[in-house]
């Protein structure tokens, strides 16, 4: 029963705060789309606008092609695992797991039958008759979940599902929701302010920045070719370059930019000294050498007065860099570097097709 | 063993300590005078009591003047915290639907009201509305209508503070599911706020059973509630009698609140432990 969803111009303001400001979207049957972006950017309200939960001002709310924004949330036929889960304490996991088929009307014995089955698919068989209090936090999880697709709904939308778990059982679930949801084969829009459960869970993410959407792609094309500043920074770790005409502008240039270089800090890599300059190399003195476990993490100040950050694997040799004297940084495949033109150079509308 | 409150109060622990046992003794002092009074075997409240003989309670259930009086107050009782819980608990559901805030404060302080009003006041207008209407002053109707309403406040505090704990999404996670206003209200927020309901009415009946201003106002002519008994009893003979009813309506309310706290904790104790796992 999954279904297309589009947005089409969809604005919504709160008070004299303009929330949505006109936003689409195309989501593909069977898509996993993640809004991502801080908070006040405006992507809880265009899930609740999704739902039925918010009211529109203007646009429309497609699904498979169909109108539904005048729909009340109750014939929508939409899933919604809440942040806090929003389990109903007075009921046991397997009545809150059938409860959308109540609401439906349905007979007890098919009701038993779907939480049962609902149950497998996430894991919990057996556990109908539990109390929700009586579970653990990533069971709870599973249980809403489990609620959200009971009743095979149109749309899976996730508000925040990670933001109730620990660090280790958050990576462990966004693996298990994205291989439920791929079983299940339900469109799902999640929403999040964590950039790595975005890249790790969703086929596009849409970064939203102010009530607008920033840019909309895949995880790898997001992180590799930011279309602004913004997602560049939004996402993971970036040291951004000033140029003009190809050439790095030095920090206190007096010419206007025409463009930054992204380059991400596992793409630095340490030159000797006396290495031949090379067109992404940068001079400078190292700043700090610290050890993460897995990696170095470098912070360079550069000579022309900005700082670098760099990361190689915890294997690498670290023996040149030594805080307070001279290293080089390069970046030697040119082809890692991602160059952003300003608008006005760029001059072409924000592509927003599917790209998976 | 430390007291961790010793060092914090200190030197003024000693007279905390006196203060409190002061307030102790001055409730429990009534009482035990009440109960040894009612056993005495001689014909005057008194106190030490003479002898020991259970005759006066004999006396008191033997006695219309007693039970007539007891079971109009149960009926009145009754009849009232039922409307009061049904006004309070629904005022409580709908007042957290209002969205607008300022309408939602004034609604809330209007069913807080009735708490504020001087019953004297209160009673005094009933009283006038019962002479107004001819045949109303012989039935019980505007007493029990007066009573719900001076009893629905405690009803609606308990309940509306209970729906302030109740997550609100899990309203709008049963709107998603399907679920339709009275289906919610139904399935959801009622049972949920069930117990504190039941809090409720139980401090409704025992704020209507002792409620003597609307009763000496509105009270038919020639019946009397259990309250209005006890006054004139205590104005008319000092007989063991007055102290031996009291006794049992404690012993009753008591035992009341006794039953309430079982059942309470008997149901927090179900919830948690893991039921056996039948296949459904």
């Amino acid at each position: 029963m999954t279904v297309a969803l589009d947005i089409d111009d969809v604005r919504v303001t709160l008070g004299h705060n303009e929330v949505l400001k006109g936003v689409s979207l195309s989501v593909q049957p069977g898509e996993f789309v993640t809004l991502l972006g801080a908070s006040g950017s405006g992507k809880s309200t265009l899930l609740n606008v999704i739902a039925g939960l918010q009211k529109i001002d203007s646009g429309h709310v497609l699904f498979d092609g169909e109108n539904v924004e005048r729909r009340s949330p109750q014939k929508r036929n939409v899933g919604f695992v809440f942040q806090s889960y929003a389990l109903f304490p007075h009921m046991t996991v397997g009545e809150n797991v059938s409860f959308p088929l109540l609401a439906a009307r349905r007979p007890a014995k098919e009701r038993a039958a779907v939480a049962r089955e609902t149950l497998e698919l996430v894991q919990l068989g057996g556990m109908a008759d539990r109390e929700p209090a009586s579970l653990s936090g990533g069971q709870r999880q599973r249980v809403a979940l489990a609620r959200a697709i009971a009743a095979n709904p149109r749309v899976l939308l996730l508000d925040e599902p990670m933001a109730a778990l620990d660090k280790q059982l958050r990576e462990h679930m966004q693996v298990e929701i994205k291989s439920i949801q791929r079983r299940v084969g339900i469109t799902t829009i999640a929403v999040t302010h964590d950039q790595t459960e975005a890249l790790t869970m969703s086929d596009r993410v849409a970064i939203m920045h102010d009530g607008c959407f920033v840019q909309m792609a895949a995880p790898t094309e997001l992180y590799r070719h930011p279309a602004t500043e913004y997602v560049a920074k939004f996402l993971g770790e970036a040291n951004l370059v000033p140029l003009y005409d190809g050439r790095i502008l030095p920090v206190d240039g007096e010419e206007q930019k025409t463009g930054t270089a992204v380059i991400r800090p596992e793409d630095l890599e340490v030159l000797p000294l006396d290495a031949p300059a090379m067109a992404w190399s940068f001079d400078g003195i190292v700043r700090v050498v610290s050890f993460q476990g897995d990696r170095f993490r470098i912070e360079m100040d550069t000579s022309d007065g900005r700082v670098l950050v760099c990361t190689l694997p915890s294997t690498a040799d670290v023996s040149l860099l030594v805080p307070g004297l001279p290293a080089r940084l390069a970046c030697t495949d040119p082809e890692r570097v991602h160059i952003i033109f300003p608008p006005e150079i760029l001059a072409q509308p924000l592509a927003v097709g599917s790209a998976v | 063993m430390k007291n961790p409150l010793a060092g914090v109060i200190g030197g003024f622990r000693y007279p905390v300590v006196v203060l409190s046992v002061a307030i102790g003794l001055l409730l429990f002092v009534p009482f035990a005078v009440l109960v040894a009074t009612s056993v005495t075997s001689g014909q005057l409240i008194l106190f030490p009591p003479q002898g020991f003989s259970l005759k006066w309670y004999v006396s008191v259930l033997g006695d219309r003047a007693w039970t007539d009086p007891f079971w109009l107050s149960m009926g009145v009782s009754l009849a009232a915290t039922a409307i009061a819980v049904l006004l309070g608990t629904s005022g409580a559901l709908a007042v957290h639907r209002i969205v607008r805030p300022g309408v939602g404060r004034l609604v809330r302080t209007l069913f807080i009201l009735p708490i504020a009003l001087p019953p004297v006041a209160y009673a005094v207008g009933l009283h006038r509305i019962n002479i107004l209407f001819e045949g109303l002053n012989k039935s019980l109707v505007v007493l029990v209508l007066g009573e719900a309403i001076i009893a629905m406040p405690y009803v609606f505090v308990l309940v509306s503070s209970a729906m302030n704990r109740v997550d609100p999404a899990l309203r709008l996670a049963a709107s998603t599911m399907g679920a339709s206003w009275p289906m919610i209200l139904r399935r959801v927020e009622l049972p949920i706020v069930l117990p504190t309901v039941i809090t409720g009415a139980i401090f409704a009946f025992s704020v209507v059973f002792d409620e003597v201003v609307l009763s000496v106002f509105l009270t038919p002519p020639g019946t009397q509630t259990f309250p209005l008994a006890m006054l004139s009893a205590a104005r008319e003979a000092f007989s063991p009698n007055l102290t031996a009813a009291s006794t049992m309506v404690s012993l009753a309310a008591l035992a009341l609140l006794g039953i309430v706290t079982v059942v309470g904790n008997r149901r927090a104790r179900g919830r948690r432990p893991v039921r056996k796992v039948s296949s459904t």
